[in-house]
């Protein structure tokens, strides 16, 4: 047998405060990989085409299956309201927009909740916007639509007077599911994208997933970027589709994290006649495309009442529209006059 | 401790100094490519970083598109479509401008490694 | 094997064991890199090593991740192949490091960390194709407090029990 020896007291105190610099090297060390590992997350993208526009998802993640899934996910959430919300194709198993325009008899059609919600929320902003924003207009921005593709003309007094049927309240809802057909011809142009997104959007929040970019054509949705920060949204100009809008020769950058912004404006969508532009976006009261600004964006936090308001805003003069938004908590925006000035609401400084 | 002990740690420090240099020389190449989508699935990977003229050609729903690339950027050179809308917007080089074909189904976007100016652009 | 040595060797397997648990409870070291740890369970591996044999310590190293599988984190999971590649090739590494080199028992630690990240990501490679030679010089950098810190404590306790068990 050997003999026994103690520990001697220098050693143990020796070993422990080794102990204590080495966790702390490598805390520190732990904290800069942290860092690191932020900036290597891997970008997942894919384009959608849904609702007439180009869907872009992009998101970040280190995890490639979950990024699948979450894309996938909202593909199914977009095809799902596209299919809901189509004016001009029927899918089996739902009724949708396309079968309550072209059902002419007048009966209680069963619709299913989304839909109903859709049409809650855009009757409840007609009353909002004072009649601008109605959806029960589908005749109106057809008949529209026939000269828009033709670029010749534009439709007669008579051909637009003649038109009838376009007031809000010829749309009746039942019990939750039900809607009144055979008057109404609704186009949810104004509000489908954005409602779509917001479901989107409230999924994203469900999850806990937050590196996210979504782009569906005029509204976009902006979670944190890859480092946790901000992404920075350009605004195109109307005038030119390779350019982006400047306000005093600089370009307006808006930089924005958790937030939806929102555009409404005739970009591609308009056609000159006589050298006067008309837009896609048609004024309910007075039968002609709105034409008070080029166009107008806002930032929000809800998809929804993002794209409700600016196809609002886009339908009211510049000054009623500053009124209007005082409405509203957390919202911006920014006009873009005929005359090319570039006007905003006071709190767009946060986002430049 | 001893000496060959010193030798192993400057010896790994080295190496993995060397690694992060080579991470960091690889992610520097841009990396530049054009996708191009039909109907919501990807068709065609381009790359861009070659300066020469090439023709590609993909299958649209009206017909044909012909795409031309040159010096980094891509265009929609012909196609069938009421408006031709996307061959008239000519020459795009950034990751946030798009080219949508939607008479023919076709989107083109510009994806690089590189960080950009701008994220993505409202239209 | 003797009764005296195989008790002595239970003894260590359940030491290992424990540290392994132990340091699985300090959530410094998940999830941040993939099989980062401390690695305390390395001591009682290396003292084998040094006091028994290289096939002791394989069979001590085999046995712990076999058991902190059915314990902690479930045998054929993911972590535990990670921990089997970094355990045997680990293993292995100190071995032939104590047997060919010069190095002190600091210098084997080391070599004995490195190898079992280098196990670890080459087994997430190979097995579940994750993309990790970005963590590479990480765990190598990691590897070297890690790693001079298990020797060190290894020194010590082995110059202790030198003095005080007959082995």
């Amino acid at each position: 047998m050997a003999k026994k020896r103690k520990f001697k007291k220098g050693v143990i105190i020796k070993l422990f405060i080794l102990l204590v610099i080495f966790v702390a090297i490598i805390f520190g060390v732990v904290f800069v990989i942290k860092k690191i590992g932020n900036m290597k997350f891997k970008e997942y993208t894919k384009t959608l085409n849904y609702m007439d526009t180009v869907i872009d998802i992009k998101l970040y993640s280190n995890n490639e299956k979950e990024a699948n899934t979450i894309i996938s996910e909202i593909e199914k959430i977009y095809k799902y309201y596209h299919e809901l919300t189509d004016r001009y194709n029927a899918y089996e198993g739902i009724n949708n927009v396309y079968t309550i325009n072209h059902t002419s008899d007048i009966t209680k059609m069963e619709i299913n909740h989304d839909l109903y919600n859709i049409l809650d929320y855009s009757i409840n902003w007609y009353y909002k916007s004072n009649g601008l924003f109605n959806i029960n207009i589908g005749k109106l921005t057809d008949l529209w639509k026939v000269y828009r593709d033709n670029q010749t003309g534009i439709p007669t007094n008579d051909e637009l007077y003649r038109l009838s049927g376009l007031d809000i309240k010829h749309i009746v809802l039942y019990d939750d599911n039900k809607i009144l057909t055979g008057n109404v011809n609704l186009d949810l142009g104004g509000i489908a994208k954005g409602y779509a997104t917001e479901v989107v959007h409230y999924y994203l929040k469900s999850i806990g997933f937050e590196r996210y970019l979504i782009n569906a054509g005029g509204t976009v949705l902006a979670g944190i970027n890859s480092d946790g920060g901000k992404y920075r949204v350009g605004l195109q100009d109307p005038d030119n589709a390779s350019a982006i809008l400047k306000d005093e020769n600089k370009e307006i950058k808006l930089n924005v994290s958790n937030a939806i912004v929102t555009s409404s404006g005739g970009y591609e969508r308009f056609y000159e006649y006589n050298g006067v532009r008309y837009h896609h976006i048609i004024n309910p009261n007075t039968k002609m495309p709105a034409n008070n600004m080029k166009s107008v964006t806002v930032i929000t936090d809800n998809a929804m009442l993002g794209d409700a308001l600016s196809t609002t805003l886009f339908l009211m003069s510049i000054e009623d529209g500053q009124k209007f938004i005082e409405n509203f908590d957390n919202v911006e925006a920014i006009w873009y006059t005929n005359d090319n000035k570039v006007i905003k609401s006071d709190g767009i400084k946060k986002y430049e | 401790m001893n000496k060959s002990d010193l030798k192993l740690i400057i010896v790994i420090i080295l190496i993995a100094i060397i690694i992060l240099f080579m991470v960091a020389i690889f992610n520097n190449n841009s990396n530049k490519k054009a996708l191009i989508y039909y109907d919501n699935d990807l068709v065609l990977t381009i790359d861009l970083t070659e300066k020469e003229k090439k023709e590609y050609f993909v299958d649209g729903y009206n017909g044909v598109v012909k795409i031309i690339t040159e010096d980094g950027k891509i265009k929609v050179d012909e196609e069938e479509s009421p408006l031709h809308l996307c061959s008239k917007q000519g020459f795009i080089d950034k990751t946030y401008e798009t080219i949508v074909c939607l008479p023919n189904k076709i989107v083109i976007k510009i994806v690089s490694s590189k960080t950009n100016d701008l994220d993505t652009i409202l239209r | 094997m003797e009764i005296k040595k195989i008790s002595r060797i239970a003894m260590l397997l359940a030491l290992s064991v424990v540290l392994n648990i132990l340091e699985s409870f300090m959530p410094l070291f998940n999830g941040i890199i993939p099989g980062f740890k401390l690695g305390l369970a390395n001591i009682v591996i290396l003292l084998v090593i040094y006091i028994y044999s290289f096939k002791d310590a394989l069979l001590i190293s085999l046995l712990r991740v076999f058991l902190v599988g059915i314990l902690r984190t479930g045998l054929f999971s993911m972590s535990f192949f990670f921990s089997l590649g970094g355990a045997i090739i680990s293993v292995i590494v100190m071995y032939l490091a104590k047997k060919f080199t010069k190095l002190s028992i600091i210098g084997v630690s080391i070599m004995g960390s490195i190898s079992h990240t280098l196990g670890q990501i080459i087994v997430a490679i190979i097995f579940y194709n994750i993309n990790m030679v970005y963590y590479m010089a990480w765990a190598l950098i990691l590897a070297l407090p890690t790693g001079i810190l298990v020797g060190y404590l290894t020194k010590e306790i082995k110059k202790t029990l030198d003095l005080s068990i007959k082995w």
